[in-house]
Formats: C-alpha cells, sequence, structure tokens
C-alpha cells in the first residue's frame, strides 16, 4: 500500500548561504533511489515536507524548477528547532522527502498571457521555481514582470541569478529594497508602492507571495489597478504536519492548506475570513 | 433475525476470536474503553456507553509511523487478524464511519493513493462492527438532533438487541450478513422476540431529550463569524482539549520523532485545535492565538466546514464532551445559543 508518511531519502549535494547573516540557505538535493527520481514529478509552487530523522519535519516550498532535472533545491530560514537542524547540514548527509504536495501555480491557464511575479524577502522560492519554469517555456507566455522586495540588498536570494535575469530582455525585472543604502542602484520603497509605481497591466495574470504584511497591503493596490481575483494567486503558509489532509493542522475555513493549497486564487480565499 | 441465549455468549464470543482479533469495552479502573480481549469474561457490561470510545481502535493515541536509523526507515511490520468491534453504540459506530471519510480518502481523488492512511485503511478494512441498540439512553445523550437513536441501525454490520434473556441479532452491511451465516447462532427469532425488541425500543425513544432542530446551524455559522458570540462561548474555556482529546470524531493530531543517537520511531499523537501551540509557526505567528478563535474553530469545524467536505456534522450526539468538560460548556447549550443568536441585534445606544 502506497504510504505518504513515508520520507523518501536524499543526499544534500550543495549548500549554498544566501546572506551575510548566514541566516538563509540553500540546498540543492539529489535522489538516492533510481525510481524515486523517475516517480517524484512535481510542478512550480508544490511543496515537501524536508525531514531529518529525530529531529523533525517541516514544509518547505520547492526552489528548483521542474526543468532543472534530477535535483531539487530548498531555501531555508533558520527560525525555529527543525530549521536550526537543516541549517547545520553539509554536503554528503541524508535527509527524508515527503512529496511533492499540495498544488501549484496554473501555469498552464497562464499560457499565452502576460504574468507579474511579485515576492517579498526569503519567499521568493517557489517563485523561483516559476520564473525559471516559465523562462525555460518562454514562448508560451507574454510578458513577464517580475517585482522582488528585500529589507536590504543582503536579504535578496538567489543573487547571481537575480543579476542574470536582470540581464535578459525577455523579462522586466525590478528590485526593489525597503530603504536606501549606498551603493544600490535599483529602486527603492515597500513593494505595494512600487507595485502601484510600475504601471501594470490589469490584465495580466498576478502570483503574489511574501511575508503575510507585503501580502495584505498588495493585494489591496492590484484590485486598484484592476486585476481580476480569479487571476490573482497567493500562496499560503500554515504549521503543517501530514501534509496529506489529515492531520487537521492548516485548516483555513473548510480549505486545508496542504491539499486545497497552497496555491489560491483571490476568488477562493474571499470567504474564508481566516486565510489572512 | 437470529438470536443466541445470553449463557451462550461466551461460546459465540470464543468462536470470533479464533478468526479475529476482539475489541470491546473493558474496565480500565473506574472507566470503560475499548481493548482487545483475551477472555469474554473481560467484557464489562454495566453501562450504557464507555467512557472512552472505540477511536482508539483504529486510530490509537499513539501510534508508530515508522522506525528509523542511520540505515534508513522501516514500518514495523504487522500481523493481526481482522478487527472486530463488539458492544458498540450507534453514536460510535456512526463517527467510525465518519473517520473513515477522512483517513479512507473520500475526498481526494479515488486514484490518489498517497492520500489514503495505511494505517487506518489496514485495520478498519477488514473490520466488523457489532453495533448494540441502547435499552437505556442516558441524559447526556442526544443523537436523536443528528436524526439517529438508540435503536439506529444504520452504519453497523451486524445490529444487535439485548433483550432479558437473548441476544437478537440482525445483519446490515453485506459483511454482516455474511458473518451471521457463518456463525452458530441459528436459532430464528420469532414473534415474541420481535415484541420485546420493539417494545425496548419504545421505552428507549421515549429516554430520549426533545429534538433540538439543527437544520439552521449549518447556513447560520459562517454569519456569525464576527459577532460577539465566540467571546460568550469561550468566556469559560480553558482550553483544556478534553472534549477533543474524548470526543469520538474529532482527529486532529501531531507527529513527532522520538528516539535518540540517530535511532527511534516517528509517530502521530492525538492533538487538539484548543491548544495554542496547534497552529503556532516558527517564526512566531499565530493564526488562532486566541482562545475566541480557536473555539470558534472547533464548532466551525464540526458544524459546518466537515459538512463543506464530507456533507454530514462532525458530531454524532454521543454527550462524552457533555461530561468531561472541567467547566460545564455544554455542546447542547452552544448549538442552541447559535441557533437561537440573533443576528443584526440592535444594541441600544447608551450601551
Amino acid at each position: 500500500m502506497c504510504n505518504g508518511y513515508l520520507p523518501i531519502q536524499m543526499r544534500v549535494d550543495k549548500v549554498l548561504t544566501e546572506n551575510p547573516d548566514k541566516t538563509l540557505k540553500t540546498f540543492e538535493l539529489s535522489f538516492l533511489k533510481d525510481n524515486d527520481r523517475e516517480n517524484f514529478k512535481y510542478m512550480p509552487g508544490q511543496f515537501c515536507e524536508f525531514s531529518i530523522t529525530g529531529k523533525g519535519e517541516s514544509p518547505f516550498g520547492i526552489a528548483s524548477s521542474p526543468t532543472e532535472k534530477d535535483i531539487l533545491k530548498f531555501t531555508v530560514n533558520r527560525t525555529g528547532s527543525v530549521t536550526k537542524e537543516i541549517h547545520y547540514l553539509r554536503p554528503g548527509d541524508i535527509v527524508g522527502v515527503r512529496g511533492p504536495l499540495g498544488n501549484w501555480y496554473p501555469v498552464g491557464k497562464f499560457k499565452g498571457g502576460d504574468v507579474v511575479i511579485i515576492g517579498g524577502g526569503f519567499a521568493f522560492t517557489t517563485l523561483r521555481s516559476l520564473l525559471v519554469y516559465m523562462l525555460e517555456h518562454r514562448s508560451d507566455y507574454g510578458k513577464i514582470t517580475v517585482i522582488y522586495g528585500a529589507r536590504n540588498p543582503d536579504l535578496f536570494i538567489y543573487k547571481e541569478e537575480l543579476e542574470a535575469w536582470d540581464k535578459r530582455n525577455d523579462l522586466i525585472l525590478h528590485l526593489t529594497i525597503d530603504k536606501a543604502v549606498e551603493g544600490w542602484t535599483k529602486l527603492c520603497g515597500f513593494v505595494p508602492t512600487v507595485t502601484k509605481e510600475v504601471k501594470l497591466d490589469p490584465k495580466s495574470w498576478a502570483v503574489v507571495c511574501g511575508p503575510p504584511v507585503m501580502i495584505k497591503f498588495t493585494l489591496p493596490v492590484l484590485k486598484e489597478i484592476g486585476f481580476n481575483d480569479g487571476m490573482v494567486y497567493t500562496s499560503l503558509e500554515r504549521r503543517m504536519k501530514c501534509g496529506i489532509g489529515k492531520c487537521g493542522r492548516c485548516g483555513i475555513g473548510s480549505k486545508y492548506v496542504c491539499i486545497d493549497g497552497p496555491v489560491f486564487s483571490l476568488e477562493e480565499l474571499k470567504n474564508i475570513p481566516e486565510a489572512f | 433475525m437470529l438470536k443466541i441465549k445470553k449463557e451462550n455468549i461466551n461460546t459465540l464470543l470464543e468462536e470470533l476470536m479464533k478468526d479475529y482479533q476482539v475489541y470491546a469495552p473493558v474496565k480500565n479502573g473506574s472507566k470503560a474503553a475499548f481493548k482487545v480481549i483475551e477472555n469474554p469474561d473481560d467484557i464489562f457490561t454495566g453501562h450504557v456507553k464507555s467512557e472512552y470510545s472505540p477511536k482508539s481502535v483504529f486510530f490509537p493515541q499513539s501510534e508508530v509511523l515508522f522506525e528509523y536509523s542511520k540505515e534508513g526507515v522501516s514500518i514495523p511490520e504487522k500481523k493481526e487478524k481482522p478487527y472486530l468491534l463488539w458492544g458498540v453504540r450507534n453514536c460510535d459506530t456512526k463517527s467510525i464511519r465518519m473517520l473513515d471519510k477522512v483517513f479512507g480518502n473520500a475526498r481526494q481523488a479515488p486514484d490518489k493513493d498517497m492520500y489514503k492512511d495505511p494505517y487506518w485503511k489496514q485495520k478498519y478494512d477488514t473490520s466488523i462492527i457489532f453495533n448494540f441498540a441502547c435499552n437505556a439512553p442516558l441524559t447526556t445523550c442526544f443523537c436523536n438532533w443528528f436524526g439517529s437513536g438508540p435503536f439506529d441501525e444504520s452504519g453497523s454490520d451486524i445490529f444487535v438487541v439485548e433483550t432479558k434473556d437473548d441476544l437478537i441479532f440482525k445483519g446490515i452491511s453485506e459483511k454482516g450478513k455474511e458473518l451471521l451465516k457463518k456463525l452458530s447462532v441459528s436459532e430464528i427469532s420469532d414473534k415474541k422476540d420481535e415484541e420485546a425488541v420493539s417494545e425496548l425500543k419504545e421505552k428507549a425513544v421515549s429516554m430520549m431529550p426533545e429534538v433540538t432542530d439543527i437544520s439552521a446551524l449549518y447556513e447560520k455559522l459562517p454569519k456569525l463569524w464576527n459577532e460577539p458570540i465566540w467571546q460568550e462561548i469561550s468566556s469559560k474555556c480553558v482550553n483544556c482539549g478534553a472534549c477533543a482529546f474524548i470526543c469520538p470524531t474529532c482527529h486532529c493530531f501531531d507527529v513527532s520523532d522520538e528516539g535518540k543517537n540517530g535511532k527511534g520511531k516517528r509517530v502521530r499523537l492525538w492533538d487538539s485545535c484548543m491548544f495554542p501551540i496547534f497552529t503556532m509557526e516558527a517564526s512566531g505567528h499565530n493564526p488562532r492565538g486566541n482562545s475566541v478563535d480557536r473555539v470558534r474553530q472547533r464548532v466551525m469545524h464540526k458544524f459546518n466546514y466537515f459538512k463543506d467536505n464530507y456533507g454530514t456534522h462532525l458530531c454524532t450526539g454521543c454527550g462524552r464532551c457533555v461530561v468531561v468538560c472541567p467547566v460545564n460548556l455544554d455542546i447542547r447549550d452552544v448549538i442552541k445559543d447559535i441557533i437561537n443568536y440573533e443576528l443584526n441585534k440592535k444594541v441600544p445606544a447608551d450601551v
């Protein structure tokens, strides 16, 4: 019988420290078993339960794109007991992964349309997955605009990739920090303000992912510009355990974030007072 | 219908114990809980309803999901006979059927095996439930609010009525009917038995409380989201979680690793939405950080959300939470208060 509670074993191949404070690390994992590698089919926006046996298990969005073959990437902010243990991992260590779990950004629906990606801080993980995926299938999509904000330049993740994306001419990238610092040549200001200023086409699809306060203030801006609630998506986070709709922990209204989400359109969240 | 003389029950049970792991109410200190019996005399019959529900048979308070070591993970092999539950009341039979909607996966596409709970299914799928009629319902019983009653057969595999001298059996599910054919209960019940059953039923039904019409509950609840009623209801709740642990339908759980030196077990343990830590995130953010939100969550889940997903209320009126609540927060009063709550009530300006 298939057992959704059993993790597959994966090996840590690379550990990349994303910021000088070393609170953000990206882990690149590879599959130990061939059939796990073949069976693990995922889409941008899905998540996994990442565990170190004996230390615990926590959910993280998959930061790699399915177009990056044979590996999974997770970016982890050190904040609690499990993430502290994850930060101790070194290349060669074996970890447990359950997934892919949950639904994904509707990249199929996005086809032929313009897409706006709005992210904040280290929540850019599944947005990276989405962006890499769309760039690999570039001709399927219209204009791609990215607004990405962080408190300061150090707190952006995937800095090398951001530089490369910034040079592309088939992608508009707006990077913004909260307060001006010396040497920063890009935008300054909070994500909602920048969203208002950069002149977005309200007929686009939008994906918003970031800290709750950023989401809270960005959504009304999109509404004001004229975005359709059914075309604005966000990814929710809740404390989770099972990840398969049994343990009851991640409920928001009659939905479970783990199986009905984590990706929801604003249309779906409208009548769920607990969502934000 | 078939019947057996009471003095022959032990022979029947011994016969069942050959093919089944038989669970029945067993006295554990002052309270009864469903345990595997080794001897038919272990069964405690001196009550209407076991203090602890049989949910623990299929969904134990603590259950090993797998064992881990440096070599990897493994599931401890269990070779068990199919489960047979003896002496279950209809409120608990219904609860088990509800839990199967969650663990057996009625909500996800049936082909998605990952969303079926293998630990539940392994025990549940081959199980058989002997549902006993309640001859003397308790004052805390209110299953009739949910359309059930002390002689409700639905959900049973085999329905059993205890008369003065006999147990009368009726096969309800296919599985139940098949089993009855195989058993050495061959005496056919007669008209006199049927009269005795109707008499008992009539008496039991008359002992039930007046039915409160709960048909408005589901639609009314979302409208009350921001109303002060939740403050009123939750004001005396101490968030102890006793109601959730004793509830035959509450099924939230925690997952935790227990072990040391790289070797141990991953276990799941009953949990409750009444506890602040239930939703507390590592960042310190808690979407349900106060008692009012948590009490509302429990009521909403039982009488609105679950119905959205599975078409039924997540309560069978067993009344156990009424009995165990340390502050007498009575779910029947909560339901009535919600139904009677006046929306858009004008509050005098000078208050």
